[in-house]
């Protein structure tokens, strides 16, 4: 087994290990995990008591009380479960920009929420937009799948040929469970995000939009007479860099980034810009942790 | 005024033109090789050149203005191949002269704010379309014409010129600005040809020169107009039918009756095509003493009397409160001055009836009298007072001087001195046949009743009146002797016979005795002045007679200044600059002595109608536009343009360069 990954350091898996992933919903789990859950079970926090009724497992009598009022009472414990954690990478052409790509970036942040997942005992699938509706993704589940998701994200190709709203259509088909799900990704769909987006909260989850964007997109060194080419599906622009026009395009940005704030913002999902030059270890254990999505 | 253009181009070359224009454009669009630069979404670029989208064209055009000023050269310069040029505004000739009348009339405001502005407007039009190598010259005229720029081809000074013309009160004579133009001109000509070394093409006289008349044509008929060389062309000034109400004549007169008691009288005419109806208000030393409305109609005289009273000294202003085009005939002055006594000499060896008639009451107010002795005449005290004119009036009563003295002479029984007068052999009883009762000797004067013993008929100079005419000859004649009045009566009036006096008419009983006397008195002792003193035109002299030293006498115009008059002869003055309308006052050895009025009552410049066309000499000059029809060629300008264009161009392309 390495020990040693190039997608996140030893130094950012140790101070992973610390921290925990937040959901604001407290969801309904497949098996026993660390989480509490809203069913009452076996865990050691008490919860409630009710009446015996027959059938009920002689081992849940509280005789305590039993030796105090001779009725016979069932103690209550509350359930843990485990976490449904999923992450949904964009993997198209676009993403390949910016250094480190944001593709990369967007890897990393992946398998890095993933791990704390992991550590946490929780049910952990990352998948990309462009996997089809009929094929299932792996899931990892406890610390020992850690090297087997860090492959499966390394295994992620750029260059998918897949619309936001496709890949979330689909991924909302493979996963009907509750969770959170984290999308990754830069929101450049010339259809728009809001119906992607609209799946997502169909399925009623804890969505965090990461929205990356690279130098390219925040700051773009454009000069000249210019015949833009999008790297997609080959749509050109042709533009004169001015002054005045690159303001325009920084007005034009700031409104895209503010309307997906308020889009996710109406609809409760958290809209995170990140930009793919600030440091990996930065952007977790403070900027997500100040957005709450972990702790 | 629309250009018009000159086809200097033959098809094949406008179509090589024409055809640049479109080159430049597609030129700029293929030199437009977009760098191709793939982004990971066109996505915001999209939405950011979205709405630039609608007017694409528009927009690159407008982001590329050398390509915009390339096409602005271009077009100035194919503006300037097509030689645009407007038409007319030209002068004619290349010589001129601009005779600018600043005569009274042309203050008239009908044309705001007065003619003259817009005369020296024109003027200074005419000056501004002068090419260069044209040369000028600028005469301003009222009734004496003034060169108020030598021809020069320098249009500053022409234009400075032009500008200092100020407006006179004088009335206006074309005749002496066309030969002051004329011979200006000439003169000009040979002055020029000489400079530039140049061998005179002919004689001097035969360069023309154009002479530009700028005036309201308000002017007598020219007659001898030597327009020489000169071209004459009449610009016009003026309003069709400006009102004007003037005073024509502003008088002062003792009543028949009550000589003391002063009637102003006035005579106001209505030059406009509207029926007026102004106040007329009488002012004695700036009070209102009298107002009256008149009406006069159009082209109407009216005559306005006002009783003044008895008035000893002061001015009267008549003030016309009208609100026509021309203020400076509105308003008129009469300066009353106390009257002086005359100084009068008699000389005699007795003469009882005349000396009685010399000493009534009403004689001694005109006149101081002195009598003395024939052989007074002799004497140095006569010499020297008769030399420095202290006399008005020296009667010699049968005798007479050695040289005729500074002062009008009466001579009774005998002719002045020289002057061709004669006296003829004695007739017995002439019969008085005529008298001329127009003269002033001779007013309200009935010798029908008169008898005459003898008499002596007189031979009179030319130039002279026969006031008394006899079946023998003329018996009283008056004649001018330079600034004198001589008068001789050719019978005695008493004569002497072995010591006694005789009687040798019967005239000195009758009633017209004693008036004759005073006639005398008043006309040939200058001591009863009209009232209302004398009157002067603008501009002409003011003579006036006064006491005291030569260089004492001084002249305060209306406007305050005083300067010194010249001496004409002894006791007579003269003051010439009378350029304001108004009193002028004379002091002697700073004391007010009298006052003299200076009005316009000028019927030519008050009538403001202009004239269309005007008579120089045999020619009649019709008002014209002073243009010749010519083109005005503006390709120069253009080109100038274009180069300004080519070096913004060059500015913009280094500034895009150096970006």
């Amino acid at each position: 087994m390495s020990t040693t990954s190039t997608l996140l350091s030893p130094e950012l898996l140790a101070r992973l290990e610390k921290m925990e992933l937040v959901s604001r919903k407290i969801f309904r789990g497949r098996m026993k995990g660390e989480r509490r859950s809203r069913r009452k079970g076996q865990s050691v926090e008490f919860a409630d008591f009710r009446n015996y009724v027959h059938g009920d497992d002689l081992r849940f009598i509280d005789w305590n009380t039993y030796a105090r009022l001779e009725k016979l009472f069932l103690k209550l414990f509350l359930e843990e479960e485990d976490l449904h954690f999923y992450a949904l990478v964009d993997a198209s052409a676009s993403m390949d920009f910016g250094d480190p790509t944001k593709l990369r970036y967007a890897q990393q942040l992946a398998a890095a929420l993933g791990f704390v997942g992991l550590i946490r005992g929780d049910r952990v699938k990352i998948e990309t937009l462009g996997q089809p509706a009929a094929a299932p993704s792996p899931v990892f589940r406890g610390r020992r799948s850690m090297w087997r998701m860090f492959e499966h994200v390394e295994s992620f190709e750029r260059g998918e040929q897949v619309s936001l709203a496709v890949g979330v259509k689909n991924f909302c088909l493979r996963n009907s469970g509750k969770g959170i799900v984290v999308v990754l990704g830069d929101l450049m769909d010339k259809a728009g995000y809001e119906p992607a987006l609209r799946y997502l909260l169909a399925q009623q989850m804890d969505v965090y939009i990461v929205h990356v964007l690279s130098a390219e997109e925040l700051n773009p060194e454009l000069k000249g007479d210019l015949r833009l080419v999008d790297c997609e599906d080959g749509d050109e622009a042709e533009v004169t860099v001015t002054g005045p026009l690159l303001k325009r395009y920084h007005q034009t940005l700031g409104a895209f980034v503010e309307s997906a704030r308020d889009f996710c913002t109406r609809r409760g999902m958290v809209y995170l810009p990140v930009n793919n030059e600030v440091p990996l270890e930065t952007m977790i254990t403070d900027y997500l942790a100040r957005r709450g999505l972990v702790r | 005024m629309w250009p018009t253009w000159m086809n200097m181009l033959g098809w094949w070359q406008w179509a090589i033109l024409l055809a640049v224009p479109p080159a430049i454009i597609s030129l700029y669009f293929l030199k437009l090789r977009r760098h191709p630069v793939e982004v990971p979404s066109t996505y915001l670029w999209s939405r950011t050149i979205e709405d630039l989208h609608v007017n694409t064209i528009w927009q690159r055009l407008r982001r590329n203005l050398l390509l915009l000023l390339q096409l602005l050269l271009l077009l100035l310069l194919i503006l300037a191949l097509v030689r645009p040029a407007w038409h007319g505004q030209k002068l004619i000739g290349h010589r001129f002269v601009f005779l600018i009348d600043n005569s009274a009339s042309m203050s008239a405001s009908d044309v705001k704010p007065t003619r003259l502005d817009e005369a020296k407007e024109r003027a200074a039009a005419l000056v501004d379309n002068m090419e260069s190598g044209d040369v000028g010259m600028v005469v301003s005229f009222a009734d004496a014409a003034r060169v108020e720029q030598m021809l020069t081809g320098d249009r500053g000074a022409l234009r400075r010129a032009i500008r200092t013309i100020a407006p006179t009160k004088r009335p206006t004579s074309l005749a002496e600005a066309l030969k002051v133009a004329s011979a200006q001109a000439r003169r000009g000509s040979v002055a020029q040809t000489q400079d530039e070394e140049k061998a005179p093409a002919g004689p001097a006289e035969t360069v023309p020169a154009t002479a530009y008349i700028v005036s309201d044509g308000r002017f007598d008929r020219v007659t001898e107009a030597s327009l020489g060389r000169l071209k004459p062309v009449f610009l016009p000034v003026g309003e069709e039918s400006p009102s004007n109400v003037a005073i024509l004549v502003f008088q002062v007169r003792g009543q028949e009756r009550r000589e003391n008691w002063l009637q102003a009288f006035a005579q106001l005419k209505n030059f406009g095509p509207e029926t007026l109806r102004p106040d007329v208000m009488l002012r004695l030393d700036d009070k209102l003493i009298n107002a009256e409305r008149v009406t006069i109609g159009p082209g109407e005289t009216q005559n306005v009397v006002f009783d003044v009273g008895e008035v000893d000294s002061g001015v009267l202003e008549l003030v016309v409160d009208a609100r026509d085009c021309l203020a400076a005939d509105n308003r008129a002055w009469v300066a009353i001055n106390a009257p002086r006594p005359a100084e009068v000499l008699l000389t005699t060896s007795g003469n009882e009836p005349l000396e009685l008639a010399l000493g009534t009451r009403s004689a001694a107010k005109l006149a101081n009298i002195t009598v003395r002795p024939p052989t007074f005449l002799k004497t140095r005290e006569y010499a020297a007072a008769a030399a420095a004119g202290a006399y008005d009036l020296v009667i010699y009563d049968r005798c007479r001087p050695e040289t005729m003295p500074q002062a009008n002479t009466f001579f009774i029984g005998n002719v002045p001195l020289g002057q061709r007068w004669t006296l003829g052999q004695r007739v017995d009883a002439p019969q008085i046949i005529d008298t001329d009762p127009t003269h002033p000797m001779m007013q309200w004067l009935a010798m029908d009743d008169v008898l005459l013993w003898e008499g002596r008929p007189l031979g009179v100079p030319p130039g002279g009146n026969v006031l008394i005419d006899s079946d023998a000859g003329p018996l009283l004649a008056v004649a001018p002797r330079e600034a004198f009045q001589d008068a001789a009566l050719g019978f005695l009036l008493i004569d002497t016979e072995g010591g006694q006096p005789v009687s040798r008419t019967n005239w000195p009983i009758r009633p017209s005795f004693p008036m004759f006397v005073l006639n005398t008195l008043a006309y040939l002792g200058g001591g009863a002045h009209e009232p209302g003193g004398q009157s002067a035109r603008p501009g002409q002299p003011l003579v006036f007679e006064v006491a005291g030293e030569p260089g004492a006498i001084t002249v305060v115009a209306p406007d305050g200044q005083a300067s010194r008059a010249t001496a004409v002869r002894p006791g007579q003055y003269q003051f010439s600059a009378t350029e304001q309308l108004g009193t002028y006052e004379v002091r002697s050895g700073g004391k007010p002595a009298m006052r003299l009025a200076v009005n316009l009552f000028d019927p030519n410049e008050s009538d403001l109608v202009p004239r269309k066309a005007l008579d120089a000499g045999t020619e009649k000059i019709a008002g014209q536009s002073g243009w010749e029809a010519a083109r005005r060629e503006i390709w120069r300008p253009l080109l100038l343009i274009g180069l300004a264009v080519l070096v913004v161009e060059w500015m913009v392309y280094g500034r895009r360069v150096g970006m």
